[in-house]
């Protein structure tokens, strides 16, 4: 009846069954494991792409302002995403080191697929980076629509008020359509001086008035490096990139293939969502496999994001992040609000600028509340890649396959 | 402003707050006998002036005091708008000139608080004045934000830090990681005391002239009770860390991406690390300390503003050091990154009280964080370096017995060490090592020769001799095995004994691997010689035949051992004078008797060489000669 029986006399057969079947159930636990893991990744995704539904409010203002939270590429969204990607890559390091034989990773076809991938967390890491100092760069919008708004408030609105708030709105929309490279390297020194006190005495245009505002961008020059590139980093990032064939598809290199397709997807939405260093041609760069199951909605995403992106890189955008875009809407309304008023104000206008102003309130609001979060999370996500990263180079070395450091 | 209180425009609300005003006035006046002449007589008018404000109808009141008000406001516009024109610093015109210009904004701001005080129901012509002077105070603040951002421009002083004709640039010593021969005189490093005083001794002014704190003060305080403390921020913020990345600039500091930092090749990674190590504490010790005191001094008073300004000046070079210290702590460990990983960890811990204190609200975790991850890149590469000691193999015998590059390399790379001992002690502490000298012996009572990093590298060099060992054994020549192991532990002993390690290493080791040496020599003797000077040995049967032929195997003998060990490498001078004449006083004095005895039996044409030539061929002998000398061309010369 009981198994060992079987093997009484012999000891050594007893272990060598055990391991077969120790084998047998692991390669089993092992597709299971596989087949979870994509249909977590394809839940994760559809969940980020179509939100559920909201539990009905009295407030019909609330619903809407929670739908709104809730829309792709909102703060509130992106922050769901950096979630997403540390369950995903949690997920993604258990199946591929925990109880695993050191050597299998370090035998072909690993022997090229996991260097492969470290290059890409490198790179990630990069733009993470980049992506907590474009962050900056929006608190800086933040702090612009602030004036904007405190100037509006004032009752009774004056001039002056109107004026202020006209400075603040005007350097805001300079700052929300600025190219890549005046927004984030020095390239903007020649705008800084034409803008600069000197022409003061006009007083009237009020783009004239910005001298701290684009101090404040250049700052964040060269936050990577010289010559470093976010469309670059993601375009190196794919170029090796390829769906596994054949055998492979069926094993470890397919869930290496998601993880590292879910991060550069990952890095490719926040390099698009917030001002970043040279993004020329970022629309192009992103190879997803459209008939596969798990990717589905990520495509979706995709195409959702890559379609804002072009139609935005032809007339200069600082970033897709939803909050941004409305801020930039709210602003051009404003700003004609600023220019057609007339001391004191007339009721309707003044009424329909309350709203606008609200509302831009309320932007600020959620990015005061979020915006930071968002940074640590992504600060956190680089942690993660940094940790998994010596784990599978501490693996390889047991392997004593890693002949030359990985780098 | 106190006078201005008076005339404030009186409302129906207003009325209940006179009353108050009133009874206060009259309960101070009733508590207090004693209260001088003065201040009775000051009470007594303002009751009489509160009682008169009180019942005068409303509408006059506020009709002067508007009138009052519109008086001042129009001088108070002439005044900022001729500022609004005139693009000289306000500072300039001097103090009387500055203080009428704070005076005319607080006047301008008060025509907009009593505005917001009356009744919905102004006439149109106060409402206009309203409207002006919410134009004029926007003007104004708009002039103080270009006045502040050009006096602190202007009165910036440029920072200029010494350190770096010094270091940090060209003269780096560049370790490597094939062990590669480094000549002793290299290394020859600034100690980092010196660096650090050259740190901390430049700049010793303030990073702002002293004498225009006030006005900026002033600046501050009018534009923060105007409520336009983002525009003072904002202007405050850039032009200070647009200073800061300027003086960040002329230490040289680059950013890398993580990319970079990784592909970098060792020579450069090794210099951006030690200006790394030198910039994180000069900023952090010195610059951001100042900083930090000037923001005190001008926004001290008004928080959050304070704390605000000289997080936002500093965040981003903060930040961009933090994330080269988290790049090159991705970088596989290389034994040859010992020396800098060290000085990145000391740094790194030595300035967590440093940051907590700069940014007490903000956590300094990162850099916590930072610091452990170098301890464990240390430690890691420590333990590598030891390894590569361990495993460092040879295929072939090193030529001429001399100093092997791997012993030059691990001793004058030891000898960097000590300047660390307080990091490494703190690293090594838990880490298990196998000490040669494990308990307190002899005479040495020094605690440092005892301490976890005088263990550990009396362990690397105990890992040295072995590998010396195994590389001794690859010599055919037993002789020149021990020439060799001479030689490496003379230069061990001798790097020891003339520098900072001798305290950690002890007398102790020292007597014992002087031991060591002086034993090869004897062995060394022992092996080439015994058996050349046992041909000289006296029997007195010998007959003249013998004799002879003994003289001249001895001569052959000694022609071979001249042929190999002039080859031969005893770098040392004072260790080869020691090997000359310790052989020479053998062998000549053996040779002297045996010709003493048997000269004139053997007949000078058979005595090749005189006992003043063995003499002074010996003294070629591990001069490292190029090719083998012919003995018999060289004598026919003489």
């Amino acid at each position: 009846m009981r198994p060992a029986q079987d093997n009484q006399g012999s000891f050594l057969g007893r272990i060598s069954i055990r391991r077969n079947q120790f084998t047998d159930v692991n390669t089993e636990q092992e597709q299971e494991d596989l087949e979870l893991f994509q249909k977590h990744i394809a839940d994760r995704f559809t969940e980020l792409l179509s939100p559920p539904p909201q539990p009905p409010s009295d407030e019909t203002d609330s619903v809407a302002s929670v739908a709104a939270t809730e829309q792709i590429m909102s703060v509130t969204w992106l922050r769901k995403l950096m979630d997403v990607f540390l369950c995903c890559e949690a997920e993604f390091k258990a199946i591929l080191l925990m109880g695993r034989d050191p050597t299998q990773i370090s035998k072909p076809p690993f022997d090229r697929l996991v260097p492969e991938m470290l290059d890409r967390s490198i790179k990630a890491l990069d733009i993470c980076t980049a992506v907590v100092n474009g962050i900056d760069s929006v608190r800086h919008y933040q702090r612009l629509a602030e004036i904007a708004v405190a100037a509006l408030e004032q009752r009774p609105l004056g001039d002056g008020n109107v004026r202020r708030a006209k400075r603040a709105l005007a350097n805001l929309l300079i700052a929300l359509s600025l190219e890549d490279k005046e927004n984030v390297t020095g390239g903007n020194k020649a705008i800084e001086r034409s803008w600069s006190f000197g022409r003061r005495g006009g007083g009237s245009s009020a783009a004239s008035k910005g001298g701290a505002t684009i101090g404040q961008l250049k700052s964040s020059s060269w936050a990577v490096g010289r010559n470093w590139s976010a469309a670059k980093q993601i375009h190196a990032m794919t170029t090796n990139l390829t769906p596994p064939r054949g055998n492979e598809a069926a094993g470890l290199p397919l869930p290496m293939f998601i993880m590292s397709t879910v991060t550069v997807f990952v890095m490719w939405v926040l390099t698009a969502a917030v001002p970043c260093q040279e993004r020329a041609g970022l629309a192009n760069h992103l190879p997803v496999p459209k008939h596969l199951n798990w990717a589905q909605s990520l495509v979706g995403i995709h195409e959702k994001i890559g379609d804002e992106w072009k139609k935005k890189e032809k007339k200069g955008s600082a970033g897709l992040m939803e909050e941004m875009t409305r801020m930039e809407k709210l602003g051009h309304s404003l700003i004609e609000f600023a220019d057609g008023f007339h001391y004191p104000a007339e009721k309707e206008a003044a009424e329909s600028a309350a709203a606008q102003v609200a509302e831009m309130a309320e932007i600020c609001r959620r990015m005061e509340e979020e915006l930071v979060p968002l940074q640590q999370q992504i600060r956190e996500v680089f942690h993660r890649i940094v940790r998994s990263r010596a784990e599978i180079l501490e693996v390889l070395e047991q392997a004593g396959k890693l002949s030359a450091p990985v780098v | 402003m106190s006078e201005f209180g008076s005339t404030l425009p009186v409302s129906g609300v207003k009325s209940h707050v006179l009353e108050a005003c009133r009874h206060v006035v009259n309960a101070l006046r009733a508590s207090d006998n004693n209260l001088d002449a003065n201040l009775t007589k000051l009470l007594s008018d303002l009751d009489t002036h509160l009682s008169t404000l009180g019942n005068v109808d409303t509408k006059l009141v506020k009709d002067t005091g508007f009138s009052e008000i519109k008086e001042r406001f129009k001088e108070a516009k002439k005044i900022i708008l001729a500022w609004e024109q005139n693009q000289s610093l306000i500072l300039d015109a001097g103090l009387c000139e500055a203080d009428l210009f704070f005076k005319s904004l607080h006047d301008v701001q008060t025509v907009l608080t009593s505005f917001k005080a009356l009744p919905s129901k102004s006439s149109k012509k106060e409402k206009d004045v309203y409207n002006q002077a919410s134009v004029v105070l926007d003007i104004g603040m708009l002039r103080l934000e270009k006045e502040l951002s050009d006096v602190l421009n202007q009165y910036k002083h440029h920072v200029q830090p010494r350190y770096l004709a010094v270091s940090s640039r060209g003269k780096d010593i560049v370790y490597d990681e094939s062990f590669v021969s480094l000549d002793d005189e290299v290394v020859v490093e600034a100690t980092s005391q010196e660096d650090d005083q050259q740190i901390l001794g430049s700049n010793n002014g303030e990073l702002v002239d002293l004498l225009v704190v006030p006005h900026i003060k002033a600046i501050a305080k009018a534009m923060l009770a105007c409520g336009y403390d983002q525009p003072f921020r904002e202007a405050f913020i850039s032009v200070r860390r647009d200073a800061l990345n300027e003086y960040m600039a002329t230490l040289e500091v680059e950013r890398f991406s993580c990319g970079d930092v990784l592909g970098m090749q060792w020579e450069d990674l090794n210099g951006e690390m030690r200006k790394w190590s030198k910039v994180l504490k000069i900023v952090t010790q010195v610059y951001l300390v100042r900083e930090k005191h000037l923001c005190d001094k001008i926004l001290g008073e008004f928080e959050p503003s304070f704390t605000v300004c000289f997080v936002e000046i500093s965040k981003d070079t903060i930040l961009s050091l933090l994330s080269f210290g988290e790049a090159v702590a991705l970088r596989s460990c290389q034994p040859e990154m010992l020396e800098r990983f060290l000085s990145m960890y000391e740094v790194s811990a030595e300035i967590l009280l440093e940051v907590d204190n700069l940014f007490p609200h903000e956590s300094g975790v990162a850099f916590h964080e930072l610091s452990k991850k170098l301890a464990d890149c240390t430690i890691t590469t420590f333990l590598k370096f030891k390894n590569a000691i361990a495993s460092d193999e040879s295929i072939r015998a090193f030529p001429g017995g001399s100093i092997h590059h791997l012993t030059r390399y691990v001793m004058n790379y030891l000898k960097l060490l000590p300047e660390y001992k307080d990091a490494l002690n703190t690293l090594l502490e838990n880490l298990q090592v196998d000490d040669t000298i494990p308990e307190k012996t002899g005479q040495d009572i020094l605690p440092s020769t005892f301490s976890p990093m005088a263990r550990h590298l009396r362990s690397i060099v105990t890992t040295l001799e072995s590998t010396l060992e195994r590389k001794a054994q690859l010599y055919a020549d037993e002789s020149l095995k021990y020439i060799f192991l001479m030689n490496n532990y003379h230069y061990m002993v001798q790097k020891v004994k003339t520098s900072e390690l001798k305290h950690f290493f002890g007398d102790e080791w020292i007597r014992k691997h002087i031991a060591s040496y002086q034993h090869n020599v004897t062995d060394y003797e022992r092996t080439t010689w015994s058996s050349v000077l046992s041909l000289l040995k006296d029997n007195n049967k010998d007959s003249v035949a013998t004799v002879r032929e003994r003289c001249r195997l001895f001569c052959l003998a000694f022609d071979d051992v001249y042929k190999n060990q002039t080859r031969w490498s005893v770098p040392d001078p004072e260790l080869r004078d020691d090997l000359h004449i310790s052989t020479s006083v053998k062998v000549v004095q053996s040779y002297r008797g045996f010709l003493g005895r048997h000269a004139t039996r053997i007949g000078e044409k058979y005595i090749r060489y005189s006992c003043e030539d063995i003499e002074s061929l010996l003294l070629d002998l591990f001069e490292c000669l190029p090719s083998p000398r012919s003995l018999r061309s060289s004598r026919s010369k003489r």
